[in-house]
């Protein structure tokens, strides 16, 4: 799909967002958008400020200044914990899993916020807070069988092979069933194998959900973008689509010697 | 042999108590990642109001059911009056303001009880059972220790094992901030670890206090024993706040029964500082394993 910039009407928008932190200026004036339905990449030289659109995004820093709406609507405080409810599910850099929960149970978490059964009916064991509890973990299975990981789901996640643990993590923010998905560099530590069927997942979801994707492998941007944006030291440098960011002059320089075509 | 024996079985009422104490450090280290020093102090607030209301209607169940209400507003009134303003700049000041609470309970109990000890009525009798042509070291009232502390370190491993809320606890306990991610209210499960912790060692101060007395001050060593036992679990576990509280009621029933009772606090810390010297992650620790 090709998209018009400036976009009408994006999903996702961060408008004229500067934040300082310790003294560095590290988004300058930065606007994105991120269109429905599509897969929209974020790339940039290491420093250029991606994790820290994530970091807003997620309501982990607030910005100094700027605007950040979701389907038109302005967030003015976010709250991490509202991101489920809203539909915005993101994953960590690495795999973000609890050590010490199975790997059920790490994804029955990420669907918790749906369940409501109150404290006082978990703490005396109501039954209803226990049949919330029994769909929530056939959800989570469901889930894992169709990411092939059912037969982990006991195990901890250090027993687990890397690559699995990746799994765990995505079945972890898929099972809110979210609208948007901020995927922080998921490609990190796995094989060109793993990365391929990565790749084919990511496009799976769209039109469906959208997702905004951080990520150093240049091969897997270019396959599954739509719409990249690009930033460097902490200003947007280009966007388009793939074809044209690759052949960016300003691209070019800012990796300078990093091979951006695959 | 029949020493030993006697010494073992009168141990395990005190280590039960002390159990439920290392159980309420261990709650709220696991949600705030600090040691409430006032714990014995909420429970020892808390047991001089089941007092009052055992005096008044002589129901011990109601007593012990107003305590354990009484500890969950207590701990929540510790958190956001206390802990929430101090904690947020600098955790070692949190700590600190614990002991400052500790003490501020102790000076209202005495203004509102009195600083005398004061007898707690066990709603069984507390005296020897007589079995098999003998007395044992065991009465009717230790079995109901036994029996109330069992049932709520079941409840409390199902709450945390199998409902949603424990699985909540457990994460945010871990990462709060990947918990947020997943839609977990933190700062909501903080506090009910708070609670919880509150009610617990409200239970474990009206379970002691028939065997020991009342007064401001009467917990204060309780407070060595469980720290104890919960360093040794290794701080973040349930199971090893159990485990080495039952196993630090019987070590000090052993020293007290062979030696002399004022050796025990010793010989309890003594096996901190072995402790810490050896193993100073703790013997039931997930530290090891734990990863972002």
């Amino acid at each position: 799909m090709k998209y018009v910039l400036p976009l009408t009407h994006p999903l996702l928008a961060l408008e004229n967002i500067s934040i300082t932190l310790s003294g560095l200026k590290i988004l300058d004036d930065v606007s994105i958008g991120v269109p429905e339905g599509a897969v929209t990449g974020l790339i940039g030289p290491n420093g250029a400020g991606k994790t820290t659109v994530f970091n807003i995004m997620s309501g982990f820093l607030t910005p100094d200044e700027g605007t950040v709406r979701f389907n038109g609507k302005k967030l003015k405080h976010i709250q991490t914990h509202h991101l489920t409810k809203l539909g915005i599910s993101r994953t960590l850099q690495g795999v973000g899993l609890f050590a010490s929960l199975t790997a059920l149970e790490n994804v029955m978490l990420g669907g918790s916020s749906r369940i409501k059964s109150g404290i006082f009916a978990d703490s005396l064991g109501a039954p209803w807070a226990d049949s919330a509890q029994n769909k929530l973990r056939g959800e989570a299975l469901e889930v894992m069988t169709e990411f092939g990981i059912a037969d982990a789901a006991d195990r901890y996640p250090g027993e687990l092979p890397y690559p699995v643990q990746k799994r765990v993590a995505i079945a972890r923010s898929l099972i809110s069933n979210p609208k948007v998905l901020l995927l922080d560099e998921p490609a990190g530590g796995i094989s060109a194998a793993d990365m391929a069927e990565l790749g084919r997942m990511i496009r799976s979801w769209t039109p469906e959900r959208t997702v905004l994707l951080v990520e150093h492998h240049m091969e897997l941007v270019m396959e599954v973008c739509d719409l990249i944006w690009v930033l460097d030291a902490g200003k947007v440098i280009a966007v388009g689509s793939p074809d044209e960011v690759r052949k960016n002059p300003a691209v070019l320089a800012a990796y300078l010697g990093t091979e951006v075509d695959a | 042999m029949t020493n030993f024996i006697d010494f073992l079985l009168g141990g395990f009422s005190n280590g039960a108590v002390i159990a439920l104490m290392a159980l309420a450090l261990v709650m709220v280290w696991r949600s705030t990642r600090m040691v409430n020093f006032a714990q014995v102090g909420q429970a020892m607030f808390t047991t001089y109001i089941a007092l009052t209301v055992q005096q008044s209607t002589g129901n011990w169940l109601l007593a012990l059911a107003v305590a354990m209400g009484a500890g969950l507003i207590l701990g929540i009134v510790v958190f956001f009056l206390v802990i929430r303003p101090v904690k947020n700049s600098d955790t070692t000041g949190a700590i600190i303001a614990t002991f400052g609470v500790l003490i501020a309970l102790q000076a209202g109990a005495g203004m509102v009880w009195g600083g005398d000890p004061e007898g707690f009525i066990p709603p069984v009798s507390n005296a020897g059972l007589e079995f098999a042509g003998r007395i044992w070291p065991v009465s009717l009232y230790d079995i109901l220790v036994w029996v109330v502390t069992a049932a709520l370190v079941i409840g409390l491993t199902l709450l945390f094992t199998k409902t949603s809320l424990g699985l909540s606890m457990r994460a945010s306990a871990f990462n709060p901030e990947v918990a947020r991610l997943s839609g977990v209210r933190v700062n909501r499960m903080l506090i009910t670890g708070w609670a919880i912790a509150g009610a617990t060692g409200a239970v474990g101060g009206v379970l002691i206090a028939p065997v020991s007395t009342i007064s401001p001050n009467s917990f204060d060593i309780l407070l060595v024993f469980a720290f104890t036992a919960a360093v040794i679990g290794g701080l973040d576990s349930l199971v090893g706040a159990v485990t080495f509280g039952i196993g630090t009621g019987l070590v000090i029933s052993l020293v007290s029964g062979y030696t002399d009772a004022s050796n025990a606090p010793v010989v309890a810390l003594v096996l901190l500082a072995l402790n810490l010297l050896l193993k100073p992650d703790g013997v039931f620790s997930h530290h090891g394993s734990r990863s972002v």
